[in-house]
């Protein structure tokens, strides 16, 4: 149903009544509910996870396979326990000269197909007492409201501090009401989050998370013929979870020179990665593929081809119903992916992975790493480029509770912070 | 304001003979005075077309191998390849040495990205597909010695001599225009500067004059106009059988406005109805463009058509076979015009069929719309498509 700007502002009064019963609740009952809920969501039995892997192929495109495996990864470290380390972390570390408050209101732009953010981004303002207006994501119009009714059932009145609505990004109306709120938070491409941003009260606190991206760095041991096809099936599942939907997703792996006459790793890589997301899609389908991705994938193919026919050393991975592609790239330099398992296979001089990041490093989110010695001084490079998580292989798609989304704590850019300094 | 110009003419061949008795066939089709559509001729044409650029262009004969085709496995002109018209900012695609280069037409972008390059060795076919395509779904009413004033919103072609649009208004202007027709944009970076209040009181006095006029020009130079023209709530209703060209997108750009909201707001402030607004779908690697039928066919419904010599595919990006009927498939050009590089583009637009209808008379051809981009697009949540960020 799609809401008009009078529903929306309904639904923000409707919050405020709500709001009252939170102000005499205590945030450890609330971190508990919620911390019960996550747990809820966890059980490999879930009927919250049942109800996603049913209504989000049909909603998103995904294949059922790729929506049970990634929520059952994805949902395995997010435990209760984790939110209480969470909330320990960022807000008990303010001591007892701080106070965190949620704002009057949180009003949360969700955009995107993949349910785990959607799930945070609904839980963080609750944590701080802040009733929460959502907006569903165009692409994912189930996630919000099964949220809703999971948490109907672990905390009746905890949901009464959450109201869904709908509305395309244009209606200039219904964004004006639900840009009344007091903090907005707000995902989507930087025009969109500018966007938003500019029609936000002045006074307002704004969370805007840009369009980001994730690669993977292999070095030298990663390439050796021993490991190179357990890599390979990592990164293969990297790339296969979600379909390359999310901000996790790597796009693109640069293989770090290795010893003189290993020249070829990266055409090994790229090989070996093709044949890891060929039999990936027995277990995790790609799934449904509009005319306009599959139109980007075909041209983005074709231009490879056309490049290598032009004289340019480029190798292509992939078979015709264009399941997946792996384009063997002849160097580092950065070019986009048209996304739906296609990925970049660049070869890397030494000393070159700053230089050939630049063009990438505002959009960088995660990168996947593994074969190198100084494990180290290649986070420490990769951090200072821009990377906002560092991990291994494989586990791309499985961030942490308390990760730090675009470099922000998770809690705190969602709290006021009142100092009080009394003797 | 800039004054008008006359093209540069000429044809060059650097002797090749095959090439030149390929031209020759080409441009005797577009010197026509009536058009048919000829499958067969077409066909035959484009076959031949494609064996040459087959033998003179490596890099496409190659990409022909990659496909496994060649003129000895292509039965029809729709097994011929196409390139993805990003290749032109890969690739150097030419059917004749270098040195014989006469223009570069570059399509629009900045120093940061790559830029498209159509190279051409001759304007002769280029000049000879876009004069009667404009003047049939322009100026359809216009008498062969007829001219009208044209009002140009885009530089021109001297001060931007790599803008095949610049290049194409500068040859209407020649063709059609009346001595008072003229360009209002100056050029400069990000599309140039409009040149608001020249244009402003050009259309006053047209308003006064009372005869019919074209005003063409990309389609972000008009919302910039009418941006203009709401903010000090002018209005200039033009004289009745005024017409409007409109042209290209609005990615990139800070405004995106649908079509249909584009030709109320036109009507509006200049008084031209929609029925009399054109949109024209062309690009600068490909020398022929397709037009609205709304002047040529009025009543019709409103669909892309364009000259004989320039054939559309529609195809589904999964199966590279043509797109079911009424669904959504690549629009996949096949130009002839293109004789010195590859005459088969895939763009990067999905586009669907608009069936013919039948009308008193007979049968109208079918054409083609070009689809917007996907509801939801812009909401891809946090991951990058290739195209929102440019290399």
């Amino acid at each position: 149903v799609t809401s008009s700007p009078d529903s929306v502002r309904q639904a923000r009064k409707r919050l405020a009544a709500a709001a009252t019963a939170l102000r005499n609740r205590s945030r450890a009952r609330t971190v508990d509910s919620l911390a019960a809920l996550l747990d809820a969501w966890r059980e490999p039995a879930s009927p919250w996870q049942r109800r996603l892997v049913d209504a989000l192929p049909a909603a998103t495109g995904f294949s059922p396979e790729n929506v049970a495996a990634g929520l059952a990864r994805g949902l395995a470290p997010w435990t209760g326990d984790a939110l209480r380390r969470l909330v320990e972390a960022e807000l008990g570390g303010l001591g007892g000269r701080s106070l965190a408050f949620g704002f009057e209101q949180t009003s949360v732009m969700l955009a995107g197909s993949i349910p785990m953010p959607t799930l945070l981004s609904l839980i963080a303002p609750l944590l701080l007492h802040s009733p929460v207006l959502a907006r569903s994501s165009a692409r994912d119009s189930v996630t919000a409201g099964v949220f809703h009714e999971s948490l109907r059932v672990v905390d009746p009145e905890l949901a009464d501090c959450l109201e869904v609505v709908s509305f395309a990004s244009g209606d200039a109306g219904c964004v004006q009401a639900f840009l009344e709120a007091d903090c907005v938070v707000a995902t989507g491409s930087d025009e969109t989050v500018a966007a938003l941003r500019s029609g936000a009260r002045a006074s307002a606190r704004f969370v805007g998370y840009g369009h980001r991206l994730s690669i993977a760095v292999l070095g030298p041991g990663a390439l050796a013929r021993n490991r190179l096809s357990e890599v390979a099936a990592q990164l293969a599942l990297d790339v296969a979870l979600w379909d390359q939907q999310g901000c996790l997703s790597p796009v693109a792996v640069y293989c770090a020179a290795s010893e003189p006459g290993e020249k070829h790793a990266p055409d090994r890589l790229a090989e070996a990665l093709a044949g890891a997301l060929q039999s990936i899609e027995a277990q995790l389908p790609l799934g449904r593929l509009s005319t306009e991705a599959a139109a980007a994938v075909r041209r983005e193919r074709d231009q490879a081809v056309l490049r290598r026919a032009a004289g340019a050393s480029i190798e292509i991975h992939g078979e015709d119903a264009l399941r997946f592609t792996v384009v063997r790239e002849p160097d580092a330099s950065w070019r986009p992916s048209p996304l739906h398992r296609f990925v970049r296979v660049h070869p890397l001089e030494a000393g070159a992975l700053a230089s050939a990041l630049s063009p990438i490093a505002r959009h960088l989110a995660g990168v996947a790493v593994a074969g190198f010695g100084d494990r180290a001084g290649v986070a420490r490079e990769l951090a200072g480029v821009g990377a906002s998580r560092i991990c291994a292989p494989g586990s791309l798609q499985v961030p942490p509770l308390d990760w730090h989304h675009d470099g922000m704590p998770v809690l705190l850019p969602l709290a006021r912070v009142a100092d009080v300094e009394m003797p | 304001v800039a004054g008008r110009e006359a093209p540069e003419r000429s044809v060059t061949r650097g002797g090749d003979p095959t090439r030149a008795a390929l031209d020759e066939k080409v441009l005797t089709w577009m010197r026509e005075p009536s058009w048919s559509r000829d499958d067969a001729r077409f066909d035959a044409l484009a076959r031949e077309l494609f064996a040459f650029q087959y033998e003179r262009c490596d890099a496409y004969r190659r990409y022909c191998g990659a496909r496994g085709r060649s003129p000895a496995t292509v039965r029809e002109w729709r097994d011929i390849p196409a390139v993805p018209a990003g290749s032109f900012k890969e690739v150097a695609l030419r059917c004749f040495p270098e040195e014989l280069e006469r223009a570069t037409f570059r399509t629009s972008g900045t120093s940061t990205t790559r830029r498209g390059e159509l190279h051409l060795d001759t304007l002769a076919l280029y000049e000879a597909s876009l004069l009667p395509t404009i003047r049939r779904f322009l100026f359809p009413d216009l008498a062969a010695d007829e001219r009208m004033r044209v009002l140009v919103l885009a530089p021109a072609a001297r001060a931007l001599p790599d803008s095949s649009l610049s290049h194409m208004f500068a040859c209407t202007l020649e063709a059609v225009g009346t001595r008072d027709s003229a360009f209002f944009v100056e050029a400069g970076p990000d599309g140039g500067t409009l040149l608001v209040d020249a244009l402003v009181a050009a259309l006053h006095d047209a308003a006064r004059a009372g005869a019919p006029m074209a005003l063409c020009g990309t389609a972000f130079a008009f919302v910039h106009l009418l941006e203009v023209m709401e903010a000090a709530n002018e209005t200039r209703l033009l004289p009745a059988g005024t017409r409007i060209m409109e042209t290209g997108g609005f990615k990139g750009r800070r405004r995106e406005l649908p079509r249909d909201e584009l030709y109320t707001w036109i009507g509006r402030r200049l008084g031209v109805p929609s029925t009399q607004i054109v949109n024209q779908y062309g690009m600068t690697e490909l020398g022929s463009q397709f037009y609205d039928s709304v002047l040529v066919e009025p009543g019709g419904p409103r669909r892309k058509l364009g000259p004989p010599w320039a054939r559309v595919r529609l195809v589904d990006p999964l199966t590279g076979a043509d797109a079911a009927p009424g669904a959504p498939g690549v629009i996949t050009i096949h130009d002839l015009a293109n004789t010195g590089s590859v005459a088969a583009v895939a763009t990067a637009d999905l586009g669907v069929l608009v069936e013919g209808v039948l009308v008193e008379g007979g049968l109208l051809e079918p054409g083609f719309e070009v689809l917007g981009r996907e509801p939801g697009a812009e909401e891809r949540g946090c991951s990058i498509a290739a195209d929102v960020m440019l290399a």
